[in-house]
């Protein structure tokens, strides 16, 4: 019996949070809810406690890296073979959760990741997205060696083998294209699939322009140094 | 080299080797990480004392002046002495965000278990 937890790391999102989770419900209320809250300062542990979901608290922010791999660490420990990650700020769509999960529950992928840019082709093209960004997924389609059309997603669901991998070696920062480079390395196989675009529920993105430059440069040492590095273990300790 | 340099980089080391140590002895400074920095003392004393060590490695470098080898060795030491410091710090930044996502899930389970227990 395939058991699957839906993800939501959270930083301060409770403007938003309830109404994510009534949307996982509503379409998929066979999954369990995990909300990982990554050190908030706002009412975001109210509401979830209010939500009566399964929760996780780091004392600290600690980044989005470290919140998944203590939820896939925790998801590893209750026996789930199924983990979909899905953004707290409702930018992701609980209706395309489906889609996601039917390729990793008929075993044809380990990890498959939510495109909003996978009809145009990738970002940049045709209007579409930022052109910062079509440059970033054409170096990591290149460097992968397959096609990278949305090199930011956060919108990923991930089979056992991805779990027991990324539980331990989730990359941390700004991790989302140094994801698909680890994955690469790792032999995992990633599959993309066409996901709607929404904005936020809940005001903008966290990258201002500082945070920006910090994460082109980790992006950027991300690029070289992971394709270089040795190959990771599975965990074998739960 | 004059006599009275050769004094103050004596001084120097004496009092480098006495500060770590002292350190060590408060518990402020780990056994492990004052290695780095006696090794440190210990090789500056040396040069101090045995100059003609200096006058050496100034001649086989193509240095002309004695105490800008030293000059180079103090900043060759501080350089390195400070990459080891960011690799220590980032081996505990790694412990550190190990350590938050364990207690997090064990809290967790803490949690989950007391529910189970009061459910019975």
């Amino acid at each position: 019996m395939s058991r699957a937890l839906c993800l939501i790391p959270a930083h301060n999102e409770a403007a938003s949070l309830s109404a994510v989770v009534a949307e996982v419900r509503a379409r998929r209320p066979d999954l369990d809810i995990l909300v990982v809250d990554d050190g908030s300062t706002d009412k975001t542990m109210v509401i979830v406690l209010r939500l009566g979901v399964r929760w996780l608290q780091l004392m600290d922010r600690m980044g989005i890296g470290s919140a998944m791999r203590a939820g896939l660490r925790y998801a590893l420990r209750q026996g789930y073979d199924t983990v979909i990650r899905i953004d707290g700020d409702g930018q992701h769509r609980a209706e395309d959760i489906d889609a996601l999960l039917t390729p990793i529950s008929a075993g044809h992928a380990d990890i498959v990741i939510g495109s909003r840019y996978h009809a145009a082709g990738g970002p940049g093209r045709n209007g579409s997205g930022p052109r910062l960004m079509g440059v970033l997924a054409a170096l990591l389609s290149a460097l992968t060696g397959r096609r990278v059309t949305d090199p930011t997603s956060g919108f990923y669901a991930l089979g056992p083998r991805a779990i027991r991998i990324l539980a331990e070696h989730h990359p941390t920062g700004y991790p989302e294209p140094e994801l698909r480079l680890f994955l690469r390395r790792n032999a995992l196989s990633v599959m993309e699939v066409g996901v709607r675009p929404r904005s936020r529920l809940n005001g903008r993105t966290s990258l201002t322009t500082g945070r920006l430059a910090a994460a082109a440069a980790r992006v950027a040492l991300a690029l070289v140094i992971v394709p270089l590095r040795r190959r990771e273990r599975e965990a074998a300790r739960v | 080299m004059s006599d009275r340099i050769q004094m103050e980089m004596l001084a120097a080391s004496v009092l480098l080797l006495v500060v770590v140590l002292e350190l060590v002895r408060r518990r402020r400074l780990t056994e492990e990480y004052s290695f780095l920095w006696i090794l440190a003392a210990v090789a500056l004393l040396i040069v101090s004392i045995r100059q003609d060590m200096l006058r050496v490695a100034a001649r086989w470098l193509g240095v002309s002046d004695p105490p800008a080898v030293l000059l180079a060795v103090l900043v060759g030491t501080v350089f390195v002495a400070s990459l080891c410091l960011s690799v220590i710090v980032s081996r505990q930044r790694q412990q550190i965000e190990r350590l938050i996502e364990e207690t997090a899930i064990l809290s967790a389970e803490l949690r989950d278990l007391r529910a189970a227990g009061a459910t019975k």
